[in-house]
């Protein structure tokens, strides 16, 4: 793991042999100006390694669907960015549009929440799943041969049939298949999944990241996870960023999240959820709403709703440190996993 | 389904001398053309008692509950809502069991409508929909008062300052409008008007299914402490086991419209009986997730 806190020097020469997935340096994003300006994300840091399998977890206006974005360059209008975000050793904040749009083709894809969103509803799946390949210039009749081997492996019964087929005559479950099938055909270095399977039933929802698990193996896809589903994340990432109000509060290997969270955000959100598993236990609620980072109070952001938070948490924001297996911005994460 | 034995069929005879169900549902039906919705839903709903009904799209949940409460008629079966039939063939007539309880008021499909709304109400998904945005959220929780039981305006106002107090709700937050609300206070006061007419059935669908996790903590407390405070029964109809299980005693599980499996919900959970509810089961995430068998349990499934 990554310490969040120092900015990581690269040499040059050997970049390419080792270069991370995503790298998102202490990126700042705010919309407007001067005294109307409203801050959206404050220094983050996320690093998604080749292969690796990494979540973002938080609740509303915590900034992860913000920060997944910026890394093909999808900034919300009128935003202005500080910090580095580099995808497969693209500088995607300094980059052109033109440039931009090779990255998104294929180097960098992104799979929504809504696959219908995604597709266009007049054209056909096989349209859908050959215009990337073609794009790059591989011959009508190779790019067909492909996509149907696409459908084949994500599970589409009828690859030849559906290629024929328009969007509305699948279900969202097969349709989030056809759509990952998309994202996985340039073989990119970086999947960019924002809360892929949140539409979708539980059962769906099991199958849909089994198949993403599986195609991610077999192309040595970086995955960032996004999701508001903390048991979700710590079942198949191995490194999970939880963010509040714009802010990354702790990094942590996937599993440990469960067992011994460092900041007091985490471990109210693990106790705020009901469990399914082991003994029936009391859900504790956290107080307050969350808060995007225009609201939220100076110094830590979450001491306002914090059990644990004294008057030294609003002097500044609390620089991260390493506590077990995590990294944490807080000043008492002994109190939270001794 | 009393929830005495685990293994209860549901809609056997009530115990002699016990409490008689608040809500009974006796092989219920619901077809849309061809589709078959709803098949041969049984339950009974005993005061104070929550009961959850499982399942994922297309399993008849919703429509079940549009049938109870009153938003969809039923091909067949009935519905009976504190000792009168209110859906079936001999709706607005006392149920056969019921005794002396169920008067018949005379005739009137508006005065049905308002009889089982003054003792079911529902609570969805996205308060928007029970709330006019051009109100505020007092004048929304004071209006179905106006309807059931009309009186003068400062009763109603003192009961709305002790209906927003037991959700929850400021003063301040009931002199807003929804639009300046967020989500979990909206959902509070979608809670606060549909207990303004003192319900004995509260309808809720996937009612915290989209606030986030330290919200719907906040909500699923708020109606434990309302459960037990009140007396008042809950109907919790959810895709999410962890969620029933936190609110309800007893679940039914429904997958293609049918009852697969029902009981105490910690048993349903601990030793599932249908393959069915153990696939829900393991397709939860967690730590130590199985999603091999998950795809064995789907094929163990489909042979059935």
């Amino acid at each position: 793991m990554t310490v969040l806190a120092n900015g990581r020097e690269r040499a040059g020469e050997d970049a390419a042999a080792q270069r991370d997935a995503l790298s998102v340096e202490r990126l700042s994003l705010a919309v407007g100006h001067g005294d109307a300006a409203v801050p959206l994300l404050a220094d983050v840091t996320v690093r998604v390694g080749r292969g690796e399998t990494v979540g973002l977890v938080g609740e509303s206006g915590s900034g992860k669907s913000l920060t997944a974005r910026s890394a093909l360059g999808l900034l919300p209008r009128g935003a202005r960015a500080t910090g580095r975000v580099e995808v497969a050793g693209v500088d995607v904040l300094a980059a052109d549009r033109r440039t931009l749009r090779e990255l998104r083709r294929t180097r960098a894809s992104m799979v929504f929440q809504d696959p219908r969103a995604a597709l266009n509803p007049v054209r056909r799946i096989g349209d859908y799943l050959t215009e990337g390949l073609r794009a790059r210039g591989t011959p009508a009749r190779d790019a067909a041969a492909r996509a149907l081997d696409l459908l084949d492996r994500v599970g589409i019964r009828d690859p030849a049939g559906a290629l024929r087929r328009y969007p509305h005559e699948f279900s969202g479950g097969m349709l989030q298949r056809v759509v990952i099938a998309g994202a996985l055909s340039t073989e990119p270095d970086l999947l960019l999944a924002d809360e892929p399977t949140t539409a979708l039933d539980v059962t769906t929802q099991a199958e849909v990241i089994g198949l993403l698990r599986r195609m991610q193996r077999a192309h040595g896809t970086g995955m960032l996870f996004v999701t508001h589903d903390l048991d979700l994340a710590a079942a198949i990432c191995d490194r999970v960023y939880v963010m509040y109000a714009g802010r990354v509060m702790e990094e942590s290997a996937g599993a440990s999240l469960f067992t011994a969270p460092a900041h007091p955000y985490t471990r109210g959100l693990l106790e705020a959820g009901p469990s399914v598993r082991g003994e029936k236990a009391a859900i504790r609620p956290i107080r307050g709403r969350p808060r995007a980072l225009a609201e939220a109070p100076g110094g830590c952001s979450f001491r306002d709703r914090c059990p644990l938070a004294g008057d030294d948490c609003a002097e500044a924001v609390p620089a991260y440190r390493t506590h077990g297996a995590s990294v944490v911005a807080c000043l008492r994460p002994e109190r939270v996993a001794p | 389904m009393t929830g005495n034995t685990p293994a209860d069929t549901g809609g056997s005879a009530v115990a002699d001398g016990a409490a008689r169900p608040v809500l009974r549902v006796t092989s219920l039906v619901k077809r849309f053309g061809d589709v078959t919705a709803v098949d041969g839903v049984s339950f009974d709903l005993m005061p104070g008692a929550s009961l959850g009904i499982v399942g994922e799209s297309g399993s008849g949940k919703t429509t079940t509950a549009r049938v109870l409460a009153g938003l969809e008629r039923p091909t067949s079966g009935t519905v009976e809502l504190d000792g009168r039939v209110v859906a079936g063939p001999e709706a607005g007539r006392p149920a056969a069991r019921g005794g002396t309880r169920g008067r018949v008021p005379g005739g009137g499909a508006r005065r049905d409508r308002l009889w089982r709304a003054s003792r079911l109400q529902m609570i969805f998904q996205d308060p928007y929909g029970s709330l006019d945005p051009r109100q505020t959220v007092a004048r929304s929780v004071a209006e179905p008062m106006r309807l059931h039981a009309p009186g003068p305006a400062a009763g109603r106002r003192a009961r709305v300052r002790e209906l927003l107090d037991q959700v929850g709700l400021s003063e301040r937050a009931g002199g807003s409008l929804p639009r300046d609300l967020s989500g979990g206070q909206r959902q509070r006061a979608a809670i606060a008007r549909a207990l303004a007419v003192r319900p004995r059935v509260l309808l809720l669908d996937e009612a915290v299914a989209a606030l986030d996790v330290s919200i719907q903590a906040q909500i699923l407390t708020l109606l434990d402490g309302l459960r037990r405070d009140t007396g008042i029964s809950y109907v919790f109809v959810s895709h999410d086991l962890a969620v029933v299980r936190h609110v309800t005693e007893t679940a039914i599980v429904m997958r293609h419209g049918r009852v697969v499996e029902r009981g105490g919900t910690e048993r349903i959970l601990r030793e599932p009986r249908h393959p069915y509810t153990r696939l829900l089961l393991d397709s939860i995430p967690s730590p130590d997730w199985d999603l091999d068998r998950v795809a064995r349990d789907r094929r163990a499934l489909d042979r059935l």
